[in-house]
């Protein structure tokens, strides 16, 4: 079975959010993902898989579980090399490189290509070491420097009300989506271009779940998100765009708006609607 | 002797309800009897040890250096030589174990060679001390052309490595996956995640393999023999022959002399309390979990 698969970015062209209505133009692509195949030993778990990044904004994957979303996002930071017998072919093309090149040096790519993970993750140090840890691994920063930069982080993030007092204070100590929020300002503190989230909600109650989508919103402002979630409503809520995989392929992508009002594939309107099989 | 069956049903065996209860009743008391064993045989060596070693216990004791029958002396020195070659044999042993053990956990994994050094030092683990000391004594006593109290120190170092590496394997083996994930996904080379995160997260855990192996090494005598064999005088040479409370013991207690028995038993005593202090320390320590 072979999708078409529209691979020109699609942009904000009819955004559910009407303040962005504005914004037509195309957006620059951030990355873009061309004919791409994953393996997992000899196990086939991507299917030539094409699709755009646009600069700046977020992209919702959404499918059922084991469809590949996730498996991709490990694709886009190259984490499935820290696994013998995973591997990828095919491009994957960022600031005019294929990422997946053997010769690119993975630190650096990791710096510019953060990632958030399911389960908060936050190191066993003090809330401003686990800022500051990122931050110590690619720059040479003075003592105060580092003090605005933890800062700043924990402010973009909406933490910084709530931790300034006991910065040194395990970081385990938080509750969950305080951790989670933590976890999301140690990757901005990097000053990646793109932000891979994988589904960064799913362990959060509600009310913490509402604080990291209205984040998102913010910090779309400034770089480029790749989000992969369950939730449906968080998609519509969060992406701009929305790819849909089934079993190992991408079966559609499009505006957010079009995905959830006009889907051209069945099987996309058959998971959105839950009437899946 | 039936069991309460008001509330039987017809359709259920009540020979069966009964036997159980029996096995029940004599499970649980053999277990209890086990426990009995165990702690009686505690008791009564620590009873025994207070009993005997506590009429010894004085201040000549810390600062007189061992001596004749029937002259006054202590064991200042073997207490001394205890703490130095139990001291650097946890300064040798548990770099080493540990760094075995994040090999073993982290880098090795699966490999052919990792299973090789994992079945090694269990082996290790079990093998009888003395065969360490003659090792040692081969190694660094025979080429040298004396005892040494740096000799004993390797030796129970040895002995305290594999008990590092151990816990230092198990202990990152619980660090979760996405933890490690965390950190390389910030840029991390493998060596700062392993070091500065899974190590720190586990560091309580590697600390109690690091006392364990101390209060298993402090009580050994028979690495010592053939190494740091012992000394009378005061001697803080590496060098030279070296005292330690257990040969000192093991010297004492096979004497005739009431002195030196007396000594012997206040000496025993010195070297339970230590170990009950360290695993207390444990205890404590592991019970505060990760701060």
């Amino acid at each position: 079975m072979s999708i078409e698969v529209p691979v020109k970015a699609t942009g904000m062209t009819q955004p559910l959010d009407s303040t962005a209505a504005s914004r037509d133009v195309q957006s620059p692509v951030a990355m873009q993902v061309r004919g791409l195949n994953f393996y997992y030993g000899t196990s086939h778990a991507l299917h030539d898989i094409s699709l755009d990044f646009p600069e700046r904004s977020v992209t919702g994957m959404i499918g059922p579980s084991g469809c590949g979303k996730s498996t991709l996002l490990r694709v886009l930071n190259r984490m499935y090399d820290l696994y013998p017998g995973q591997r990828a072919t095919g491009e994957v093309i960022f600031d005019k490189q294929n990422i997946l090149n053997s010769g690119v040096d993975l630190n650096v790519l990791r710096s510019r290509i953060g990632m958030v993970f399911q389960k908060p993750t936050p190191f066993p140090m003090s809330i401003y070491d686990n800022i500051a840890f990122g931050i110590r691994l690619h720059e040479r920063v003075s003592r105060s420097e580092m003090d605005g930069r933890v800062e700043d982080a924990l402010r973009r993030v909406a933490l910084w009300s709530e931790v300034q007092d006991r910065l040194s204070a395990s970081a385990t100590a938080l509750s969950g989506g305080q951790q989670q929020r933590l976890c999301i300002a140690r990757t901005i503190a990097v000053r990646p271009e793109v932000i891979l989230l994988d589904e960064p909600t799913s362990a959060l109650d509600p009310v913490s779940t509402a604080r990291i989508e209205e984040l998102l919103d913010e910090l779309k402002t400034e770089f480029t998100i790749a989000i992969v979630t369950h939730n449906m409503q968080q998609a519509a809520r969060c992406a701009d765009q929305v790819a849909f995989f089934y079993m190992g392929r991408l079966i559609e992508v499009d505006s957010t708006a079009r995905m959830f009002t006009t889907p051209r594939e069945q099987q996309t309107q058959d998971y959105i609607t839950g009437r899946f099989g | 002797m039936k069991a309460n069956n008001t509330l039987m049903r017809a359709d259920r065996s009540a020979s069966l309800l009964w036997r159980r209860h029996m096995c029940d009743r004599l499970a649980t008391g053999l277990s209890w009897l086990g426990m009995l064993i165990v702690v009686f045989m505690l008791g009564s060596i620590l009873w025994t040890l207070l009993k005997n070693g506590l009429a010894g216990l004085n201040v000549h004791l810390f600062t007189l250096s061992m001596a004749a029958p029937g002259q006054p002396g202590g064991l200042a020195n073997a207490i001394m030589g205890s703490l130095i070659q139990t001291g650097l044999a946890i300064l040798i042993g548990a770099p080493a174990g540990l760094m075995t053990g994040i090999y073993l956990a982290e880098y090795g994994a699966g490999s052919r060679m990792a299973r090789i050094v994992r079945f090694v030092s269990d082996m290790l683990l079990s093998a009888p001390s003395i065969l360490i000391g003659l090792f040692i004594y081969m190694m660094l006593v025979v080429p040298f052309g004396h005892f040494s109290g740096f000799s004993g120190a390797v030796a129970l170092a040895i002995l305290a490595m594999p008990i590092v590496v151990r816990t230092t394997e198990d202990m990152l083996r619980l660090v979760p996956v996405a933890m490690r994930e965390a950190g390389i996904a910030l840029g991390a080379p493998k060596w700062r995640v392993i070091l500065f995160i899974c190590v720190r997260a586990v560091r309580a855990g590697i600390m109690t393999g690091v006392l364990l192996s101390i209060a298993r090494v402090a009580g050994e005598t028979a690495p010592l023999l053939f190494t740091s064999l012992g000394n009378s005088e005061w001697s803080l040479d590496l060098g030279r022959p070296m005292a330690s409370l257990p040969v000192a013991i093991y010297q004492y207690a096979g004497s005739a002399y009431q002195d030196w028995m007396q000594q012997a038993w206040t000496g025993a005593l010195l070297v339970t309390l230590g170990v009950l202090i360290i695993n207390i320390v444990v205890r404590v320590g592991t019970r505060g979990g990760r701060s």
